[in-house]
């Protein structure tokens, strides 16, 4: 059960009042600081996710592109894998079937690999090992850019 | 309470699915363990590839600790808002669709399974079947077990889920004949990681997605293992020259907190409707919360690279090393393939002595799996103890 103290003497009262005001006065400062820290991390983030928004954007627009160029037949728009020939015996366990400098699949994996932070070097490096493309400057500057 | 006394009560009271190794971990912190003795240990397991930015990351742990203090559960009957955030995240990161939230990878199979089967049903399939490739490691529950090979064929478990079939790992061939008109859906683990660390070839990647878009299937990719950094990139497909319908996502995704996702392309992400799927758990607010907080860190081109770069040096150094056949996998996701006669098991146990944690998945295979957050030095000395072991094993 709840029980009633009795009031506290006048001196203390105002003591108490003087504390409340200060106290307030903090409180208020520290509710300016805060809002304007959140006010700054919501504009931080709504940067972020418009970068991260215009990265997916550009891929879905590169996918699109070379689903444009791949197929041509009027269907929905879709990713596809290279049409290649069936892998030569042996081959299953080994490399990605040989494709030409053009191949969506190769493009796909370069601009995957480019979005995902790899090196020109490194997507290079997969293009001649897994596509057997010897000439992979074409694909590259199309994703990359022009060497420097 | 001692090891032997804990022991003695899982002897009791734990049903006898697992066999512990015998250690007590009580502390850890990054790449490091410490036992009930303070015995310190180089961890290269992270909890099957669960701890990938370390123990008891600084951000993942402040990101519980403030979200378990403010809302720990509310169902997804209501809004939260780190679940929220997270789908945005890992659907702008990835495949550009929707999200659905479990609370395992097994989980997130099963609802990548049923997106499948309806997709399936709404092509006129009557009797949707699901491919994946021998060794593949989906998950215990039913569904994805059906779609483990190796262990779909336990009869004592049985009978099995209908409608799932295999063909030999990265048999190009047999999949494009495997893949028909019954087929909802191909399945497969991008770089197989239960079974000991055998990435699926690029031939054998290319086949699966021409197949899916010959006949309507969906393609699946199980990257519970192989995603959220692990192999250099944020999702193992981003090295591919492929891009999948579906995937899943657990281990890493919550950094020790229990969480997955089954992720879509925007066309995938129509097929389930209210009250097909759900669950009471997923995508609550901590472990969203703790995802949100790994994302933050695994989601930085330079701490990928490293990943790529420490992986690629690893690998180096221990296919030079005496007793090492072959070394399997990318990033740092490792399977390291010994010489016939070197019996892998004793080495994992002798290196877990010597302070090193690995996993021995197969007879002939260790498995690293170590955080990516790791730096030269700590790469350095686990190449050293494995040295050290199997110089005393060959």
């Amino acid at each position: 059960m709840a029980s009633k103290k009795s009031p506290p003497p006048a001196e203390s009262k105002v003591t108490e009042r003087l504390a409340s005001i200060v106290d307030a006065a903090e409180r208020t400062a520290l509710s300016v600081i805060d809002d304007a820290e959140k006010e700054a991390k919501l504009y931080l983030e709504e940067a972020r996710a418009r970068a991260d928004r215009m990265v997916a954007e550009r891929l879905r627009e590169e996918a699109d592109r070379i689903e444009s160029q791949g197929s041509g037949d009027g269907a929905a728009p879709r990713l596809r894998a290279v049409d290649s020939p069936a892998a030569p015996e042996g081959t299953a366990g080994g490399r990605a079937p040989a494709a030409n400098g053009g191949s969506a699949a190769a493009r796909l994996l370069a601009t995957q690999m480019a979005v995902s932070g790899s090196s020109r070097r490194e997507i290079e490096a997969r293009l001649r090992d897994g596509f057997e493309i010897e000439d992979t400057g074409e694909i590259l500057d199309a994703i990359l850019g022009p060497e420097e | 309470m001692n090891l032997t006394e804990l022991q003695a009560l899982e002897e009791r009271y734990l049903m006898r699915t697992y066999r512990r190794a015998p250690v007590e971990f009580v502390r850890g912190e990054g790449a490091l363990l410490w036992d009930a003795e303070g015995k310190e240990y180089l961890d290269f397991l992270t909890g099957i590839s669960v701890c990938s930015v370390g123990h008891c990351h600084p951000a993942v742990v402040e990101a519980v600790r403030e979200q378990a203090g403010r809302l720990a559960h509310t169902s997804n009957l209501f809004y939260t808002e780190p679940m929220v955030r997270l789908a945005e995240r890992l659907a702008e990161s990835s495949l550009g669709g929707r999200v659905f939230f479990s609370n395992s990878g097994t989980e997130a199979n099963e609802c990548a399974i049923k997106i499948a089967r309806k997709h399936a049903h709404g092509r006129g399939i009557e009797e949707p079947e699901i491919v994946s490739f021998e060794r593949d490691f989906h998950g215990r529950t039913y569904g994805a077990l059906a779609a483990t090979p190796a262990l779909a064929r336990d009869r004592a478990l049985g009978p099995m889920l209908a409608g799932f079939r295999s063909v030999p790992l990265n048999d190009a061939d047999a999949l494009r004949e495997a893949v028909g008109e019954r087929t909802a859906a191909v399945l497969i683990e991008p770089i197989q990681g239960e079974s000991g660390v055998y990435p699926i070839t690029e031939a054998a990647l290319s086949a699966a997605r021409e197949a899916c878009d010959a006949t309507g299937a969906l393609l699946i990719f199980d990257e519970i293992q192989t995603g959220m950094g692990r192999t250099g990139s944020l999702w193992a497909y981003e090295q591919t020259p492929v891009r999948p319908d579906l995937l899943t996502s657990a281990k890493a995704l919550g950094g020790g907190y229990p969480i997955g996702a089954c992720v879509s392309t925007p066309a995938a992400g129509e097929v389930l409707e209210p009250g097909d799927h759900g669950s009471t758990f997923a995508g609550g607010p901590v472990a969203a919360a703790a995802a949100l907080a790994v994302l933050d860190v695994v989601d930085d081109p330079e701490l990928l690279r490293r990943v790529r770069e420490l992986g690629a040096s690893m690998g180096d150094a221990l296919l030079a090393l005496d007793g090492v056949r072959e070394v399997r996998g990318r990033g740092l996701m490792l399977g390291v393939g010994l010489e016939e006669g070197v019996d892998a098991a004793a080495v994992g146990a002798d290196l877990l002595e010597r302070g090193l944690v690995v996993n021995v998945p197969e007879p002939g295979t260790l498995r690293l799996l170590p955080p990516l957050i790791l730096d030269a030095e700590q790469v350095e000395r686990a190449v050293g103890l494995i040295r050290d072991s199997l110089l005393t094993a060959l």
